[in-house]
């Protein structure tokens, strides 16, 4: 038993002298250390040698992006976003916690928008859907890039048209119920995002439109309403947004009131009765054989006041007789 | 053992790997750790789906997503990404929704910095989600026959659909470093039926005797068809640019051109037979005449469908750096936009003698400037200015004639004044404040100065609104705004905005009285009528609105936001009738939770409430009110190394209330029935939606996702429920409507 604790010993010693002198020759000659190198982007070895995949925000993944395609000379390194943070990389003597980076995008510490935006327009300002940034709506509120981009991964939500108003929701809490109802566009299946009809990086339209009017927008996919036609219905020249919510109602083909009281928010003269439903017990007097078809039943069921302005948009007959198609009829 | 499960997913994985090997050589994830950090990701998804119920079940949850005509589904998306490291040179192949109506495809080659080609096809189904049931013929087509049903609910059932088809390619191209030129082509073909009808009434105004066949005083006769719209037809769209992209000046020039072709251009239906009276019994019964000759000719008169057209649009905008902090935006652009569909060939006849097509067109000229500035750290100008002058020039013919009234066509053109200037300062305690001033001026003086048309041993014939009491050539609305805006605190930030604006307009035109055309100015007092049309975009407005939210971190786990907004417009005109106001409030919070390293939560709760209050010469009064509730919940997490879960909950409660009441001006029989019927019901809408999935890592490089969405929707409504058209044709919807749908993927993910 002794032999054997002598030989363990022994083999002990022999390891500890090997590692001892293994290391000692390593002091010994201490030869000039080769610099780290980089995992992804160029020059990112000092931020690399502490940021990997494990953090919150994990970075290497810029890798798979478009910033991360180091063969195109434009793409940044991390010090050009991040800044170059010399008392972030280097802490200085005394202090008690690691100063934060130069541009800080998320958390308490968060950097000023306009710093950080300033980062990213170095590059992306020479880019013409970019070009009324300044003076636009999300400019003005602060808005940096960050708050709807995500830089460090493959898949940046707000990019795709399934997941990006999810993004835009988070400050626009109104358009997230509006989306849902049973009047609406595609959008909670992905077949449109907000960006098919809002420019966020700033436009000459209304309410960041991507073409120059909210009708020059709405035609792009409608162009049929579009005319000009030999009866025009004024305010649908001048602005779909008149009658429709864009992001969606309960009513149908998104009209914001339910036909007659969207009518007659300009026609009062049409209908000279109160709004009734069909069965609701109409005496004779409103409902018999022989009664009006400009009934509260025709105007307030089915399609309203449509049923018979069929062709609201404006219509394209010429016919000069009566009944006429000038009020839409045909 | 090889079990069922098993060689189920090798045959999904030999599926997937054969989908991702037609895309080039196939590595496995894991060539080594910093590779499959930074390489870009492919994946395959495949597997299959089951949806519960009927169509009429899905009707509300599938009108989009190509879950509503087949309970199976084949489920097919891939996203190829490959970059070659050496060169910069990426492609990419993406697809989604494979197997459903609503299938996507895109491929793109480029080179960053140098050149991209991407092609795109796209498609998307949308279902009408309500049922018609009818005896129609030719439903979808130009010439629809109608035969009187012999009962409700005897008839066939008819989901009408709309399918788009959409294809595009683009290109760019970069000439050194400055300049880019690029290049787009879309395609659109839309193909289907929407729902759409005839309705006319005998006599009326604008068919009077003889055109309608003389009936005993007071005895009318009217009939209301639903005849789906016919829809085939082709948009394309040619965008070109070239842009100049220097530092401090870009420049973006470029041509669009959109085209618009419509394949159907008239829709005349016939009516066979007999229709119903009001009552809901084959006219002729209670009082009323079989269908006359006037009133089934009307229905039978071609309904003209949106005529081909087509836009070309010449711009130029860009933006020019005077320094570091002081930058200039700029656009102007020349549009022309005609319609000269031939009305002949699209079987519309009547027009004026001499005209063969509507020769409309359009003239728009838009000119924008902006400049921000920040002459010091703390202060942020920022001016904008906008004209547009909207011209058209479609030429005017008498399209109208009522005896000795006539009418042109009904040109409509605009300018456009709008501009703002705005100051931001930085105050102590990370608060900035703005005020900012905004300016809109519309003028609509072809009201005041009609065109005019030169008649033959006539006078001029000036370009007449019909049916409208009053009109006005300037509206002209200035807004205050203010703004606090608080961030980069850590903990709470936020901002609020408050602004009031204020239209206001030229004295009012009255159309001249009939023969006569154009317009006249009148005072106040003089235009005044409780049934006169005055339209809401001439009418005066004062509008008030505030909005705030604010974001609050009581810990670092817990973040919260919350949300308000009211507003309120304030419409008057010399009228006591028609539009008053309107109201918006919102209010909502939204938490997000970090319970541990491994999940995270969020849950929120938005109030809105949109209002308008609408009087009508009738006497009616309704104070319309939508109200909704939406609660959301979500929860995201692992509950191992190898398994994902994640559900979400979505709540919606809406109401749409009609609040009646009728005053002075209301009839006796009105009062009567008012008071019997209690008014009108709300319409309510419920949609409860539970989404949850698991995602289980079966190996490193390959997963089985499952997902499962139980949707349950109440739509109660009375629009639809009990009316019925005149050949008993009836539109219902499922008020209560209940889907499950549970797909299984296999998702392999390789480089």
């Amino acid at each position: 038993m002794r032999s054997l604790r002598y030989v363990l010993h022994g083999l002990a010693a022999a390891a500890g002298f090997a590692i001892l002198s293994h290391v000692g020759f390593a002091f010994a000659a201490d030869p000039p250390a080769e610099p780290r190198k980089d995992a992804v982007l160029r020059g990112d070895a000092k931020c690399t040698r502490c940021h990997d995949e494990s953090e919150e925000y994990p970075v290497l993944a810029i890798g798979k992006t478009r910033h991360g395609t180091v063969a195109d000379g434009r793409t940044p390194s991390c010090t050009n976003c991040h800044g170059e943070s010399d008392t972030h990389i280097n802490k200085p003597e005394g202090a008690t916690e690691r100063p934060a980076p130069d541009r800080v995008y998320r958390g308490a510490r968060r950097s000023p928008s306009a710093k950080l935006n300033e980062a990213c327009l170095t590059c992306h300002q020479a880019d013409a859907k970019r070009s009324h940034w300044e003076g636009s709506q999300h400019w003005n509120a602060d808005v940096a890039c960050t708050n709807c981009h995500q830089i460090h991964t493959q898949h940046d939500a707000v990019r795709d048209k399934l997941t990006q108003p999810d993004v835009c929701f988070a400050c626009h809490k109104e358009q997230r119920t509006q989306i849902q109802k049973p009047s609406r566009h595609p959008i909670p299946e992905g077949k449109m995002g907000c960006s098919d009809c809002h420019n966020p990086h700033g436009s000459v339209g209304p309410k960041l439109m991507k073409r120059d009017s909210v009708n020059d927008t709405c035609y792009t996919c409608h162009m049929e309403k579009r005319g000009p036609f030999v009866h025009v219905h004024e305010p649908v020249a001048e602005d779909c947004s008149n009658c429709h919510n864009p992001h969606g109602t309960v009513v149908e083909n998104l009209l914001k009131v339910r036909p007659p009281m969207l009518c007659h928010q300009c026609h009062t003269p049409h209908g000279a009765q109160v709004g009734q439903i069909a069965g609701q017990g109409q005496p004779s007097g409103l409902l018999s054989g022989t009664t009006s078809g400009k009934s509260g039943i025709n105007y307030f069921m089915a399609r309203g006041c449509l049923n018979c302005h069929t062709q609201i948009h404006g219509t394209n007959n010429p016919s000069t007789t009566n009944p006429t198609p000038q009020f839409n009829f045909r | 053992m090889t079990t069922s499960q098993t060689r189920k997913e090798l045959s999904l994985k030999l599926l997937a790997v054969a989908i991702a090997a037609a895309f080039g050589s196939v590595h496995a994830e894991e060539p080594d750790d910093i590779t499959a950090l930074t390489k870009p990701t492919s994946t395959v998804a495949i597997g299959g789906g089951f949806v519960s119920g009927d169509e009429k079940d899905r009707s509300l949850f599938s009108q989009y997503n190509g879950l509503r005509e087949h309970d199976a589904f084949f489920l097919l998306d891939f996203d190829f990404l490959r970059r070659n490291d050496a060169t910069g040179t990426w492609m990419s192949f993406y697809g989604r929704n494979l197997g459903l109506d609503s299938r996507e495809l895109r491929a793109q080659w480029d080179r960053q910095g140098a050149w991209k080609i991407f092609g795109e096809y796209w498609e998307l189904t949308r279902h009408y989600p309500r049922t018609i049931n009818t005896s129609l013929e030719g439903s979808g087509s130009t010439s629809p026959i109608v035969t009187l049903l012999p009962a409700v609910g005897t008839g066939h059932d008819l989901d009408l659909k709309i399918d788009r088809k959409r294809s595009t390619v683009g290109a760019e191209w970069w000439f050194g470093k400055n300049w880019m030129v690029e290049a787009s082509f879309i395609n659109e073909d839309k193909d289907g039926a929407r729902i759409f009808g005839r309705g006319f009434t005998c006599p009326s105004g604008a068919a009077p005797s003889p055109i309608c066949t003389p009936l005993a005083s007071g005895v009318n006769q009217w009939a209301i068809l639903m005849l789906p719209e016919a829809i085939d037809s082709r948009s394309q769209q040619f965008e070109a640019k070239v842009n100049y992209l220097g530092e401090k000046l870009t420049v973006q020039a470029g041509y669009w051109g959109s085209f618009y072709d419509n394949h159907n251009g008239a829709m005349t239906a016939t009516i066979n037979g007999n229709l119903n009276n009001p009552l809901g019994h084959p006219m002729g019964q209670d009082g009323s005449v079989p269908l006359t000759a006037g009133l089934r000719n009307i229905l039978q008169l071609p309904t003209a469908l949106p005529p081909d057209n087509d836009a070309h649009q010449f711009y130029v905008s860009g933006t020019y750096g005077f320094s570091p902090t002081t930058r200039a935006t700029f656009k102007y652009a020349y549009t022309r936009a005609e319609q000269k569909d031939d009305f002949l060939s699209n079987g519309l006849t009547g027009a004026p003698p001499g005209v063969s097509n509507y020769g409309g067109r359009v003239d728009t000229n838009l000119f924008q400037a902006g400049i921000v500035s920040r002459p010091w750290s703390k202060l942020t100008l920022n001016a904008n200015y906008r004209y547009e002058d909207r011209e058209d020039k479609s030429p005017l013919a008498l399209y109208n004639i009522e005896g000795t009234n006539r009418f042109v066509n009904g040109t409509y053109s605009l300018k456009k004044n709008a501009g703002k200037v705005e100051a931001s300062y930085l105050l102590p305690g990370s608060v900035r404040g703005t005020l900012g001033v905004d300016y809109e001026q519309l003028n609509r003086g072809q009201f005041e100065s009609p065109e005019c048309l030169q008649l033959e041993n006539a006078d001029c014939i000036g370009d007449s609104i019909a049916g409208i009491t009053a009109l006005r050539s300037e509206t002209r609305e200035l807004t205050y705004r203010g703004e606090l805006r608080r961030s980069l605190t850590e903990d709470i930030t936020g901002w609020i905005v408050l602004s009031h604006s204020d239209r206001q307009g030229d004295s009012w035109l009255k159309p001249a009285a009939l023969p006569a055309t154009g317009s006249v100015p009148v005072s106040d007092q003089e235009i005044f009528n409780r049934t006169g049309a005055f339209p809401i975009i001439f009418m005066d407005r004062k509008r008030d609105k505030v909005k705030a939210q604010a974001e609050w971190s009581p810990s670092e786990k817990l973040s919260l936001q919350f949300t308000l907004e009211n507003g309120r417009d304030d419409y008057s005109a010399p009228t006591t009738k028609g539009l008053s106001t309107t109201e918006v409030k919102t209010a909502g919070i939204d938490a997000t939770y970090a319970i541990n390293d491994a999940w995270k939560a969020s849950a929120y709760y938005t109030f809105n409430e949109q209002g308008v209050n609408v009087a009508h010469s009738s006497g009616y009064i309704i104070k319309y009110r939508d109200r909704n509730e939406t609660m959301g919940l979500n929860v995201r997490g692992r509950v191992s190394p190898k398994l994902q879960m994640g559900a979400d909950l979505l709540w919606i409660n809406d109401r749409n209330t009609y609040d009646q009441t009728l005053d002075g001006s209301a009839s006796a029989t009105n009062v009567q029935f008012f008071a019997q019927s209690g008014g009108l019901p709300d319409v309510v809408w419920r949609d409860t939606r539970l989404n949850v999935y698991g995602l289980y890592a079966l190996q490193k490089n390959a997963d089985i996702r499952v997902d499962v969405i139980y949707d349950k929707q109440k739509l109660d409504e009375w629009t639809w429920n009990t009316f019925v058209y005149s050949d008993n044709t009836t539109v219902t919807l499922k008020p209560d409507q209940n889907v499950t749908f549970v797909g299984v993927r296999y998702i392999y993910r390789f480089k």
